[in-house]
Protein backbone atom coordinates (compact mmCIF):
# COMPACT_ATOMS: atom_id res chain seq x y z
CA UNK A 1 0.00 0.00 0.00
CA UNK A 2 3.00 2.48 0.22
CA UNK A 3 2.56 3.26 -3.96
CA UNK A 4 -1.06 4.19 -2.67
CA UNK A 5 0.49 6.98 -1.50
CA UNK A 6 2.79 7.88 -4.30
CA UNK A 7 -0.43 8.15 -6.41
CA UNK A 8 -2.75 10.07 -4.05
CA UNK A 9 0.05 12.64 -4.04
CA UNK A 10 0.36 13.01 -7.66
CA UNK A 11 -3.46 13.16 -8.25
CA UNK A 12 -3.59 15.72 -5.46
CA UNK A 13 -1.16 17.91 -7.07
CA UNK A 14 -2.53 17.42 -10.86
CA UNK A 15 -6.11 18.98 -9.03
CA UNK A 16 -4.11 21.80 -8.36
CA UNK A 17 -2.80 22.26 -12.20
CA UNK A 18 -5.92 22.82 -13.10
CA UNK A 19 -8.69 25.12 -12.19
CA UNK A 20 -11.05 22.85 -10.82
CA UNK A 21 -9.95 21.87 -6.94
CA UNK A 22 -9.53 26.14 -6.98
CA UNK A 23 -13.00 26.54 -8.31
CA UNK A 24 -14.40 24.18 -6.01
CA UNK A 25 -12.83 25.30 -3.13
CA UNK A 26 -14.19 29.03 -3.99
CA UNK A 27 -17.74 27.77 -4.24
CA UNK A 28 -17.54 25.83 -0.92
CA UNK A 29 -15.80 29.04 0.74
CA UNK A 30 -19.02 31.17 -0.30
CA UNK A 31 -21.53 28.37 0.71
CA UNK A 32 -19.45 28.60 4.47
CA UNK A 33 -19.51 32.53 4.81
CA UNK A 34 -22.99 32.65 3.76
CA UNK A 35 -24.39 30.31 5.67
CA UNK A 36 -22.16 31.91 9.13
CA UNK A 37 -23.58 34.85 8.38
CA UNK A 38 -26.75 33.44 8.49
CA UNK A 39 -26.11 31.55 11.29
CA UNK A 40 -25.09 34.84 13.52
CA UNK A 41 -27.98 36.61 12.63
CA UNK A 42 -30.28 33.67 13.53
CA UNK A 43 -28.04 33.85 16.72
CA UNK A 44 -28.95 37.77 17.41
CA UNK A 45 -32.42 36.73 17.36
CA UNK A 46 -34.00 35.47 20.38
CA UNK A 47 -35.28 32.17 20.31
CA UNK A 48 -38.57 32.34 20.93
CA UNK A 49 -39.15 28.49 21.10
CA UNK A 50 -37.22 25.23 20.95
CA UNK A 51 -36.72 22.74 18.01
CA UNK A 52 -33.84 21.14 16.49
CA UNK A 53 -35.19 22.17 13.10
CA UNK A 54 -34.57 25.42 14.13
CA UNK A 55 -31.02 24.69 15.89
CA UNK A 56 -29.32 27.10 14.49
CA UNK A 57 -26.41 25.31 14.72
CA UNK A 58 -27.55 22.33 12.84
CA UNK A 59 -28.67 24.82 10.19
CA UNK A 60 -25.06 25.97 9.97
CA UNK A 61 -24.34 23.18 8.05
CA UNK A 62 -26.33 20.17 7.60
CA UNK A 63 -29.85 21.78 7.62
CA UNK A 64 -28.76 23.89 4.45
CA UNK A 65 -29.69 23.61 1.02
CA UNK A 66 -26.45 25.33 0.05
CA UNK A 67 -24.39 22.82 1.57
CA UNK A 68 -26.32 19.63 0.01
CA UNK A 69 -26.28 21.16 -3.22
CA UNK A 70 -22.94 22.19 -3.49
CA UNK A 71 -21.96 18.60 -1.88
CA UNK A 72 -24.06 16.82 -4.81
CA UNK A 73 -21.78 19.47 -7.28
CA UNK A 74 -18.35 18.84 -5.78
CA UNK A 75 -18.08 15.20 -5.49
CA UNK A 76 -18.81 14.62 -8.78
CA UNK A 77 -16.54 16.83 -10.35
CA UNK A 78 -13.80 15.81 -7.98
CA UNK A 79 -14.35 12.45 -8.71
CA UNK A 80 -15.16 12.17 -12.29
CA UNK A 81 -11.70 12.84 -13.34
CA UNK A 82 -9.83 10.27 -11.23
CA UNK A 83 -9.82 7.20 -13.64
CA UNK A 84 -12.06 8.57 -16.63
CA UNK A 85 -8.79 10.81 -17.33
CA UNK A 86 -6.49 7.65 -17.06
CA UNK A 87 -8.31 5.68 -19.17
CA UNK A 88 -9.19 8.61 -21.80
CA UNK A 89 -5.27 9.22 -22.06
CA UNK A 90 -4.38 5.83 -22.04
CA UNK A 91 -1.68 6.79 -19.19
CA UNK A 92 -3.97 4.04 -17.28
CA UNK A 93 -1.62 1.76 -19.24
CA UNK A 94 1.58 2.67 -18.06
CA UNK A 95 -0.11 2.78 -14.91
CA UNK A 96 -1.42 -0.78 -14.81
CA UNK A 97 2.19 -2.14 -16.44
CA UNK A 98 4.32 -0.96 -12.87
CA UNK A 99 4.69 -3.37 -10.22
CA UNK A 100 1.60 -2.05 -8.41
CA UNK A 101 -1.74 -3.67 -7.45
CA UNK A 102 -4.84 -2.51 -8.33
CA UNK A 103 -5.81 -2.06 -5.21
CA UNK A 104 -3.19 0.30 -4.61
CA UNK A 105 -4.45 2.29 -7.73
CA UNK A 106 -7.84 2.50 -6.38
CA UNK A 107 -7.01 3.24 -2.51
CA UNK A 108 -4.57 6.18 -4.05
CA UNK A 109 -6.93 7.46 -6.15
CA UNK A 110 -9.69 7.35 -3.86
CA UNK A 111 -7.72 9.36 -0.77
CA UNK A 112 -7.08 11.94 -3.29
CA UNK A 113 -10.58 12.17 -4.23
CA UNK A 114 -10.90 11.90 -0.46
CA UNK A 115 -8.41 14.75 0.96
CA UNK A 116 -10.29 17.09 -1.52
CA UNK A 117 -13.32 16.56 -0.13
CA UNK A 118 -12.31 16.68 3.65
CA UNK A 119 -10.86 20.39 2.33
CA UNK A 120 -14.05 21.39 1.13
CA UNK A 121 -15.22 21.01 4.81
CA UNK A 122 -11.94 23.10 6.23
CA UNK A 123 -14.05 26.34 5.73
CA UNK A 124 -16.93 25.71 7.72
CA UNK A 125 -14.94 24.65 10.62
CA UNK A 126 -12.33 27.55 10.75
CA UNK A 127 -15.49 30.33 11.69
CA UNK A 128 -16.66 27.94 14.50
CA UNK A 129 -13.36 29.09 17.05
CA UNK A 130 -14.51 32.57 16.21
CA UNK A 131 -17.73 32.36 17.16
CA UNK A 132 -16.54 30.73 20.20
CA UNK A 133 -14.17 32.84 21.61
CA UNK A 134 -14.60 36.40 19.73
CA UNK A 135 -18.36 35.74 19.87
CA UNK A 136 -18.85 34.58 22.78
CA UNK A 137 -20.99 31.51 22.19
CA UNK A 138 -20.66 28.83 24.25
CA UNK A 139 -21.90 26.10 21.85
CA UNK A 140 -21.98 22.37 22.27
CA UNK A 141 -18.48 21.21 20.92
CA UNK A 142 -20.41 17.31 21.18
CA UNK A 143 -22.98 17.78 18.38
CA UNK A 144 -20.25 19.35 15.91
CA UNK A 145 -17.78 15.88 16.72
CA UNK A 146 -20.29 13.96 15.82
CA UNK A 147 -21.77 16.11 12.25
CA UNK A 148 -17.83 15.59 11.88
CA UNK A 149 -17.81 11.88 11.65
CA UNK A 150 -20.79 12.06 9.77
CA UNK A 151 -19.76 13.99 7.19
CA UNK A 152 -16.38 12.12 6.72
CA UNK A 153 -17.81 8.73 6.96
CA UNK A 154 -20.40 9.66 3.98
CA UNK A 155 -17.49 11.49 2.35
CA UNK A 156 -15.82 8.14 1.59
CA UNK A 157 -18.37 6.76 0.98
CA UNK A 158 -19.25 9.53 -1.60
CA UNK A 159 -15.95 9.62 -3.06
CA UNK A 160 -15.72 5.87 -3.56
CA UNK A 161 -19.05 5.87 -5.67
CA UNK A 162 -17.35 8.79 -8.00
CA UNK A 163 -14.33 6.53 -8.13
CA UNK A 164 -16.30 3.85 -9.33
CA UNK A 165 -18.49 5.76 -12.08
CA UNK A 166 -14.98 7.27 -13.09
CA UNK A 167 -13.54 4.03 -14.09
CA UNK A 168 -16.28 2.71 -15.97
CA UNK A 169 -15.96 4.91 -18.52
CA UNK A 170 -13.48 7.19 -20.60
CA UNK A 171 -15.94 10.06 -21.05
CA UNK A 172 -15.44 12.34 -17.53
CA UNK A 173 -18.73 13.98 -18.04
CA UNK A 174 -20.54 10.08 -18.40
CA UNK A 175 -18.83 9.24 -14.80
CA UNK A 176 -19.91 13.06 -13.42
CA UNK A 177 -23.64 12.58 -14.66
CA UNK A 178 -23.95 8.97 -13.10
CA UNK A 179 -22.22 9.98 -9.73
CA UNK A 180 -24.72 13.03 -9.45
CA UNK A 181 -27.05 10.85 -9.77
CA UNK A 182 -26.91 7.95 -7.42
CA UNK A 183 -26.07 10.67 -5.26
CA UNK A 184 -28.74 12.79 -5.54
CA UNK A 185 -30.59 9.27 -5.41
CA UNK A 186 -29.24 8.92 -1.69
CA UNK A 187 -29.61 12.51 -0.83
CA UNK A 188 -32.91 13.53 -1.67
CA UNK A 189 -34.83 10.98 -3.72
CA UNK A 190 -34.98 8.88 -0.27
CA UNK A 191 -36.30 11.34 1.49
CA UNK A 192 -39.03 12.09 -0.84
CA UNK A 193 -39.84 8.46 -1.53
CA UNK A 194 -40.50 8.19 2.54
CA UNK A 195 -43.80 10.23 2.29
CA UNK A 196 -45.34 8.84 -0.33
CA UNK A 197 -45.24 4.90 1.50
CA UNK A 198 -46.25 6.53 4.91
CA UNK A 199 -49.10 8.82 2.88
CA UNK A 200 -50.07 5.06 1.64
CA UNK A 201 -49.93 3.40 5.43
CA UNK A 202 -46.73 1.42 4.62
CA UNK A 203 -44.67 2.51 6.99
CA UNK A 204 -42.18 -0.36 6.64
CA UNK A 205 -41.29 0.87 3.09
CA UNK A 206 -41.09 4.72 4.84
CA UNK A 207 -38.69 3.44 7.71
CA UNK A 208 -36.27 1.99 5.15
CA UNK A 209 -36.43 4.66 3.16
CA UNK A 210 -35.66 7.68 5.72
CA UNK A 211 -32.83 5.20 7.02
CA UNK A 212 -30.99 5.39 3.72
CA UNK A 213 -31.60 8.96 2.98
CA UNK A 214 -28.42 10.12 3.56
CA UNK A 215 -29.87 13.42 4.74
CA UNK A 216 -31.88 12.64 7.57
CA UNK A 217 -28.76 10.35 8.24
CA UNK A 218 -26.78 13.62 8.93
CA UNK A 219 -29.06 15.38 10.82
CA UNK A 220 -29.08 12.82 13.22
CA UNK A 221 -25.08 13.13 13.65
CA UNK A 222 -25.47 16.92 13.37
CA UNK A 223 -28.14 16.80 16.75
CA UNK A 224 -25.38 14.42 18.45
CA UNK A 225 -27.12 11.62 18.09
CA UNK A 226 -23.84 9.52 16.42
CA UNK A 227 -25.69 6.23 15.14
CA UNK A 228 -23.13 3.66 14.40
CA UNK A 229 -25.27 1.80 12.02
CA UNK A 230 -25.06 5.06 10.13
CA UNK A 231 -21.17 5.23 10.15
CA UNK A 232 -21.19 0.88 9.28
CA UNK A 233 -23.59 1.83 6.39
CA UNK A 234 -21.22 4.31 5.27
CA UNK A 235 -18.05 2.42 5.58
CA UNK A 236 -19.52 -0.87 3.71
CA UNK A 237 -20.79 0.97 0.78
CA UNK A 238 -17.37 3.05 0.25
CA UNK A 239 -15.56 -0.70 0.56
CA UNK A 240 -17.72 -2.41 -1.96
CA UNK A 241 -17.50 0.43 -3.79
CA UNK A 242 -13.36 0.69 -3.92
CA UNK A 243 -13.57 -3.38 -4.20
CA UNK A 244 -15.69 -3.14 -6.90
CA UNK A 245 -13.19 -0.53 -8.58
CA UNK A 246 -10.31 -2.56 -8.05
CA UNK A 247 -12.12 -5.70 -9.80
CA UNK A 248 -13.28 -3.83 -12.63
CA UNK A 249 -9.41 -2.72 -13.12
CA UNK A 250 -8.27 -6.61 -12.72
CA UNK A 251 -11.32 -7.68 -15.21
CA UNK A 252 -9.82 -5.08 -18.01
CA UNK A 253 -6.94 -7.65 -18.48
CA UNK A 254 -9.66 -10.52 -19.23
CA UNK A 255 -7.87 -13.06 -16.74
CA UNK B 1 14.58 -13.83 -21.28
CA UNK B 2 11.20 -14.00 -23.17
CA UNK B 3 9.73 -17.32 -23.89
CA UNK B 4 6.26 -17.24 -25.78
CA UNK B 5 4.35 -20.53 -26.39
CA UNK B 6 1.36 -20.68 -28.49
CA UNK B 7 -0.12 -17.89 -27.08
CA UNK B 8 -3.49 -16.65 -28.68
CA UNK B 9 -6.11 -13.95 -27.69
CA UNK B 10 -9.81 -13.61 -29.08
CA UNK B 11 -11.69 -10.02 -28.62
CA UNK B 12 -15.18 -11.71 -29.00
CA UNK B 13 -15.01 -13.14 -32.72
CA UNK B 14 -12.01 -11.73 -33.47
CA UNK B 15 -9.00 -13.81 -33.33
CA UNK B 16 -6.01 -11.04 -32.62
CA UNK B 17 -3.83 -13.49 -31.62
CA UNK B 18 -3.15 -17.47 -33.14
CA UNK B 19 -0.82 -19.82 -31.84
CA UNK B 20 2.08 -17.41 -32.02
CA UNK B 21 5.77 -18.66 -30.67
CA UNK B 22 8.98 -17.18 -30.23
CA UNK B 23 12.09 -17.06 -27.78
CA UNK B 24 14.59 -14.38 -27.27
CA UNK B 25 17.66 -14.64 -25.60
CA UNK B 26 19.78 -12.00 -23.29
CA UNK B 27 20.83 -8.78 -24.96
CA UNK B 28 18.88 -9.65 -28.35
CA UNK B 29 16.85 -6.83 -29.81
CA UNK B 30 14.21 -8.05 -31.87
CA UNK B 31 11.67 -6.17 -34.56
CA UNK B 32 8.11 -7.18 -34.55
CA UNK B 33 7.21 -6.17 -37.59
CA UNK B 34 4.03 -6.30 -39.10
CA UNK B 35 1.11 -4.29 -40.98
CA UNK B 36 -1.55 -2.60 -38.92
CA UNK B 37 -4.25 -4.85 -36.69
CA UNK B 38 -1.65 -7.69 -37.27
CA UNK B 39 -1.26 -8.49 -33.47
CA UNK B 40 2.16 -6.08 -32.84
CA UNK B 41 0.25 -4.24 -29.46
CA UNK B 42 -1.74 -7.15 -28.69
CA UNK B 43 1.53 -9.50 -27.91
CA UNK B 44 3.16 -6.31 -26.29
CA UNK B 45 0.28 -5.59 -24.00
CA UNK B 46 0.18 -9.61 -23.20
CA UNK B 47 4.02 -9.72 -22.36
CA UNK B 48 3.38 -6.49 -20.12
CA UNK B 49 0.87 -7.77 -18.10
CA UNK B 50 -1.81 -5.49 -19.36
CA UNK B 51 -3.52 -8.00 -21.22
CA UNK B 52 -3.66 -11.77 -20.29
CA UNK B 53 -3.93 -14.40 -22.92
CA UNK B 54 -6.92 -16.51 -24.14
CA UNK B 55 -4.76 -19.58 -24.05
CA UNK B 56 -0.72 -19.89 -24.48
CA UNK B 57 1.74 -18.92 -21.75
CA UNK B 58 4.33 -15.99 -21.89
CA UNK B 59 7.46 -16.18 -19.31
CA UNK B 60 9.87 -13.53 -18.85
CA UNK B 61 12.74 -13.72 -16.98
CA UNK B 62 11.46 -17.05 -15.87
CA UNK B 63 7.94 -15.76 -14.78
CA UNK B 64 4.39 -16.07 -15.96
CA UNK B 65 2.78 -13.16 -16.95
CA UNK B 66 -0.39 -14.86 -15.07
CA UNK B 67 1.15 -15.89 -12.14
CA UNK B 68 3.20 -13.39 -11.28
CA UNK B 69 2.53 -10.50 -13.07
CA UNK B 70 4.02 -7.80 -10.21
CA UNK B 71 7.36 -9.49 -10.99
CA UNK B 72 7.24 -9.34 -14.44
CA UNK B 73 6.11 -5.78 -14.46
CA UNK B 74 9.50 -5.06 -12.26
CA UNK B 75 11.59 -6.53 -14.95
CA UNK B 76 10.27 -4.92 -18.15
CA UNK B 77 10.44 -1.09 -19.24
CA UNK B 78 7.56 -0.60 -21.33
CA UNK B 79 6.84 2.37 -23.85
CA UNK B 80 3.44 2.09 -25.07
CA UNK B 81 1.70 2.92 -28.32
CA UNK B 82 1.50 6.72 -28.80
CA UNK B 83 3.39 7.74 -25.30
CA UNK B 84 0.37 8.23 -22.76
CA UNK B 85 1.99 10.90 -20.19
CA UNK B 86 0.31 13.11 -17.34
CA UNK B 87 0.60 16.27 -19.58
CA UNK B 88 0.07 18.51 -17.06
CA UNK B 89 3.22 17.50 -14.50
CA UNK B 90 6.47 18.58 -15.34
CA UNK B 91 9.32 16.04 -16.86
CA UNK B 92 10.91 15.68 -13.73
CA UNK B 93 8.18 15.20 -11.35
CA UNK B 94 6.95 12.76 -14.00
CA UNK B 95 10.14 10.63 -13.78
CA UNK B 96 10.15 11.01 -9.85
CA UNK B 97 6.38 9.88 -9.73
CA UNK B 98 8.06 6.96 -11.91
CA UNK B 99 10.59 5.95 -10.10
CA UNK B 100 8.82 5.91 -6.72
CA UNK B 101 6.28 3.42 -8.21
CA UNK B 102 9.01 1.15 -9.64
CA UNK B 103 10.22 0.72 -6.16
CA UNK B 104 13.81 2.45 -7.43
CA UNK B 105 15.00 3.18 -4.06
CA UNK B 106 15.30 6.35 -2.54
CA UNK B 107 19.21 6.31 -2.46
CA UNK B 108 19.60 5.63 -5.98
CA UNK B 109 16.44 7.93 -7.42
CA UNK B 110 18.12 10.79 -8.14
CA UNK B 111 20.99 9.14 -9.78
CA UNK B 112 18.38 6.84 -11.82
CA UNK B 113 16.77 9.78 -12.74
CA UNK B 114 19.83 11.80 -13.96
CA UNK B 115 20.75 8.65 -15.54
CA UNK B 116 17.56 8.22 -18.07
CA UNK B 117 17.74 12.18 -18.68
CA UNK B 118 20.82 12.35 -20.20
CA UNK B 119 20.69 9.17 -21.97
CA UNK B 120 17.52 10.39 -23.04
CA UNK B 121 19.01 13.95 -23.99
CA UNK B 122 15.99 15.52 -21.61
CA UNK B 123 18.20 17.92 -19.86
CA UNK B 124 17.08 20.60 -21.63
CA UNK B 125 13.38 20.51 -21.05
CA UNK B 126 13.34 18.77 -17.39
CA UNK B 127 11.52 21.58 -15.70
CA UNK B 128 9.41 21.94 -19.22
CA UNK B 129 5.38 20.87 -18.66
CA UNK B 130 5.17 17.64 -21.23
CA UNK B 131 1.74 18.53 -22.76
CA UNK B 132 3.87 21.54 -24.05
CA UNK B 133 6.81 19.39 -25.62
CA UNK B 134 6.95 18.49 -29.49
CA UNK B 135 6.16 14.48 -29.94
CA UNK B 136 10.05 13.86 -30.44
CA UNK B 137 10.86 14.67 -26.88
CA UNK B 138 7.31 13.11 -25.42
CA UNK B 139 8.74 9.75 -27.07
CA UNK B 140 11.67 10.69 -25.60
CA UNK B 141 10.29 11.07 -21.64
CA UNK B 142 8.67 7.80 -22.82
CA UNK B 143 11.81 6.08 -23.54
CA UNK B 144 13.58 7.80 -20.30
CA UNK B 145 10.60 6.59 -18.57
CA UNK B 146 11.06 2.71 -19.59
CA UNK B 147 14.77 2.40 -18.87
CA UNK B 148 14.38 4.53 -15.14
CA UNK B 149 14.32 1.14 -12.81
CA UNK B 150 16.82 -0.54 -15.80
CA UNK B 151 15.55 -3.31 -16.41
CA UNK B 152 16.57 -6.06 -17.75
CA UNK B 153 13.91 -6.42 -20.69
CA UNK B 154 12.64 -3.12 -22.53
CA UNK B 155 9.86 -3.50 -25.06
CA UNK B 156 8.89 -0.76 -27.09
CA UNK B 157 5.67 0.08 -29.18
CA UNK B 158 6.69 2.25 -32.12
CA UNK B 159 9.47 3.91 -30.73
CA UNK B 160 10.01 6.21 -33.08
CA UNK B 161 6.63 6.88 -34.62
CA UNK B 162 6.14 10.76 -34.83
CA UNK B 163 9.87 11.52 -34.84
CA UNK B 164 12.08 13.54 -37.53
CA UNK B 165 15.04 12.20 -39.21
CA UNK B 166 17.63 13.61 -36.93
CA UNK B 167 16.02 12.31 -33.61
CA UNK B 168 14.91 8.54 -35.39
CA UNK B 169 18.75 8.35 -35.61
CA UNK B 170 19.67 9.45 -32.36
CA UNK B 171 16.83 7.41 -30.91
CA UNK B 172 17.71 4.60 -32.99
CA UNK B 173 21.44 4.77 -31.30
CA UNK B 174 20.11 4.45 -28.23
CA UNK B 175 18.57 1.63 -28.89
CA UNK B 176 21.11 0.07 -30.29
CA UNK B 177 23.28 0.84 -27.46
CA UNK B 178 20.30 -0.08 -24.73
CA UNK B 179 20.95 -3.52 -26.57
CA UNK B 180 24.19 -3.97 -25.37
CA UNK B 181 22.34 -4.42 -21.13
CA UNK B 182 18.64 -4.96 -22.44
CA UNK B 183 16.77 -7.39 -24.38
CA UNK B 184 14.70 -4.85 -26.39
CA UNK B 185 11.79 -6.17 -28.30
CA UNK B 186 10.48 -3.05 -30.50
CA UNK B 187 7.49 -2.88 -32.94
CA UNK B 188 7.57 -0.95 -36.20
CA UNK B 189 6.14 -0.39 -39.36
CA UNK B 190 9.61 0.80 -40.90
CA UNK B 191 11.62 -1.94 -42.02
CA UNK B 192 14.60 0.19 -42.34
CA UNK B 193 14.31 0.46 -38.73
CA UNK B 194 14.40 -3.44 -38.19
CA UNK B 195 17.85 -3.41 -40.17
CA UNK B 196 19.13 -0.07 -39.11
CA UNK B 197 18.97 -1.68 -35.01
CA UNK B 198 18.01 -5.53 -35.07
CA UNK B 199 19.36 -8.35 -34.61
CA UNK B 200 16.21 -10.45 -35.46
CA UNK B 201 13.26 -9.83 -37.09
CA UNK B 202 9.54 -11.39 -36.44
CA UNK B 203 6.93 -10.66 -38.83
CA UNK B 204 3.47 -11.22 -37.69
CA UNK B 205 0.03 -10.70 -39.77
CA UNK B 206 -3.25 -11.75 -39.11
CA UNK B 207 -2.25 -12.74 -35.73
CA UNK B 208 0.24 -15.30 -36.85
CA UNK B 209 4.28 -15.49 -37.41
CA UNK B 210 4.99 -15.19 -40.94
CA UNK B 211 8.71 -14.84 -40.56
CA UNK B 212 10.91 -15.13 -37.61
CA UNK B 213 14.51 -15.12 -38.33
CA UNK B 214 17.95 -13.63 -37.67
CA UNK B 215 18.59 -10.56 -40.20
CA UNK B 216 22.46 -11.43 -40.83
CA UNK B 217 20.71 -15.40 -42.32
CA UNK B 218 17.92 -12.56 -44.18
CA UNK B 219 21.18 -11.48 -45.72
CA UNK B 220 22.79 -14.64 -45.84
CA UNK B 221 20.11 -15.25 -48.45
CA UNK B 222 21.66 -13.45 -51.49
CA UNK B 223 22.38 -14.41 -54.99
CA UNK B 224 24.40 -13.48 -57.87
CA UNK B 225 22.76 -12.30 -61.29
CA UNK B 226 24.46 -13.12 -64.66
CA UNK B 227 24.05 -11.94 -67.82
CA UNK B 228 26.02 -12.96 -70.30
CA UNK B 229 25.85 -13.31 -74.69
CA UNK B 230 26.01 -16.98 -75.42
CA UNK B 231 24.57 -20.08 -75.42
CA UNK B 232 22.56 -20.48 -72.30
CA UNK B 233 22.97 -23.80 -70.86
CA UNK B 234 26.35 -24.29 -71.93
CA UNK B 235 26.95 -21.01 -69.69
CA UNK B 236 24.69 -22.80 -66.65
CA UNK B 237 27.09 -25.75 -66.92
CA UNK B 238 30.62 -23.77 -66.97
CA UNK B 239 29.55 -21.68 -63.76
CA UNK B 240 27.72 -24.52 -62.04
CA UNK B 241 31.59 -26.33 -61.89
CA UNK B 242 33.19 -22.89 -60.39
CA UNK B 243 34.85 -22.95 -57.00
CA UNK B 244 32.16 -21.10 -54.39
CA UNK B 245 29.05 -21.96 -56.84
CA UNK B 246 26.82 -24.01 -54.82
CA UNK B 247 23.90 -23.74 -57.87
CA UNK B 248 23.56 -22.08 -61.01
CA UNK B 249 19.77 -21.46 -62.58
CA UNK B 250 19.49 -20.17 -65.99
CA UNK B 251 16.47 -17.97 -65.83
CA UNK B 252 16.15 -17.19 -69.69
CA UNK B 253 17.46 -16.49 -72.78
CA UNK B 254 16.76 -13.55 -75.24
CA UNK B 255 18.05 -11.95 -78.58
CA UNK B 256 21.01 -14.50 -77.42
CA UNK B 257 21.69 -12.80 -74.13
CA UNK B 258 21.42 -15.58 -71.56
CA UNK B 259 20.24 -15.02 -67.93
CA UNK B 260 21.25 -16.84 -65.15
CA UNK B 261 21.03 -16.99 -61.32
CA UNK B 262 24.13 -18.25 -59.13
CA UNK B 263 23.63 -19.46 -55.50
CA UNK B 264 27.42 -19.17 -53.92
CA UNK B 265 28.66 -21.15 -51.25
CA UNK B 266 28.45 -20.12 -47.49
CA UNK B 267 30.81 -17.06 -47.32
CA UNK B 268 32.44 -17.10 -50.67
CA UNK B 269 31.67 -14.62 -53.16
CA UNK B 270 32.97 -16.04 -56.81
CA UNK B 271 32.23 -13.08 -59.24
CA UNK B 272 35.88 -12.25 -59.92
CA UNK B 273 36.11 -16.01 -60.70
CA UNK B 274 32.86 -15.94 -63.09
CA UNK B 275 33.87 -12.69 -65.05
CA UNK B 276 37.59 -14.64 -65.33
CA UNK B 277 35.65 -17.64 -66.56
CA UNK B 278 32.78 -16.34 -68.82
CA UNK B 279 36.05 -14.08 -70.57
CA UNK B 280 38.01 -17.12 -71.04
CA UNK B 281 35.18 -19.48 -72.83
CA UNK B 282 34.37 -15.66 -74.91
CA UNK B 283 31.06 -15.08 -73.49
CA UNK B 284 30.76 -11.32 -73.26
CA UNK B 285 29.55 -10.31 -69.79
CA UNK B 286 26.69 -7.91 -69.68
CA UNK B 287 26.13 -7.94 -65.74
CA UNK B 288 27.30 -9.00 -62.57
CA UNK B 289 25.18 -8.35 -59.39
CA UNK B 290 25.13 -9.67 -56.50
CA UNK B 291 21.50 -9.02 -55.14
CA UNK B 292 19.98 -9.67 -51.33
CA UNK B 293 16.60 -9.95 -51.46
CA UNK B 294 15.38 -7.05 -49.00
CA UNK B 295 13.65 -7.55 -45.46
CA UNK B 296 10.79 -5.40 -47.74
CA UNK B 297 10.83 -8.08 -50.20
CA UNK B 298 10.51 -10.63 -47.95
CA UNK B 299 8.12 -8.72 -45.95
CA UNK B 300 5.54 -8.12 -48.49
CA UNK B 301 6.00 -12.11 -49.98
CA UNK B 302 5.64 -13.11 -46.36
CA UNK B 303 2.03 -10.97 -45.54
CA UNK B 304 0.70 -11.76 -49.05
CA UNK B 305 1.13 -15.46 -48.44
CA UNK B 306 -0.62 -15.03 -45.39
CA UNK B 307 -3.39 -13.35 -47.17
CA UNK B 308 -4.40 -15.78 -49.80
CA UNK B 309 -4.55 -18.24 -47.21
CA UNK B 310 -6.86 -16.32 -45.70
CA UNK B 311 -8.75 -15.24 -48.48
CA UNK B 312 -8.74 -19.33 -49.76
CA UNK B 313 -9.94 -20.29 -46.37
CA UNK B 314 -12.98 -17.66 -46.29
CA UNK B 315 -13.59 -18.80 -50.14
CA UNK B 316 -13.53 -22.53 -49.31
Amino acid sequence: MRHALTIATRELASFFLGPTAYLVLLGFQVVAFLNFWELVESLARPQVEFSSLRDPMSAYVSGSTPFWFAILVAVPVLTMRLLAEENRSGTIETLATLPVTEAEIVVGKWLAGLAMYLALLVPFAIYLPFLYHQGRYPFDVGPLVSLGIGLTTMGMAFTAIGLFFSSLTRNQVVAAVWTFTALFVLVVMTLLVSYFPAARGWTGWADAARYVAVIHQIHECALGRLDLRVVVAHLSVCGFALYATAALLAARRGC
Amino acid sequence: MIEVSRLSKTYGALKALDDVSFAMGRGEVAGLLGPNGAGKTTTMRILTTFLAPSSGRAVLDGRDVIDRPLEVRRKVGYLPENVPLYPETRVGEFLRFRAKLKDVPRGRRRRAIAEAVSRCGLGDVEDRTIGRLSRGFRQRVGLADAVLADPPILILDEPTAGMDPIQVREVRALIRELGERHTVLLSTHVLSEVEAVCSRAVIIARGRIVLDGRLEDFQAAETIRVEARGPGEAIRRALAGLPGVAAARLEGERDGVAALDLTPAAAADPREAVSARLAADGWPLRTLERRRPSLEERFVAAVNRVDLDAMSREAG
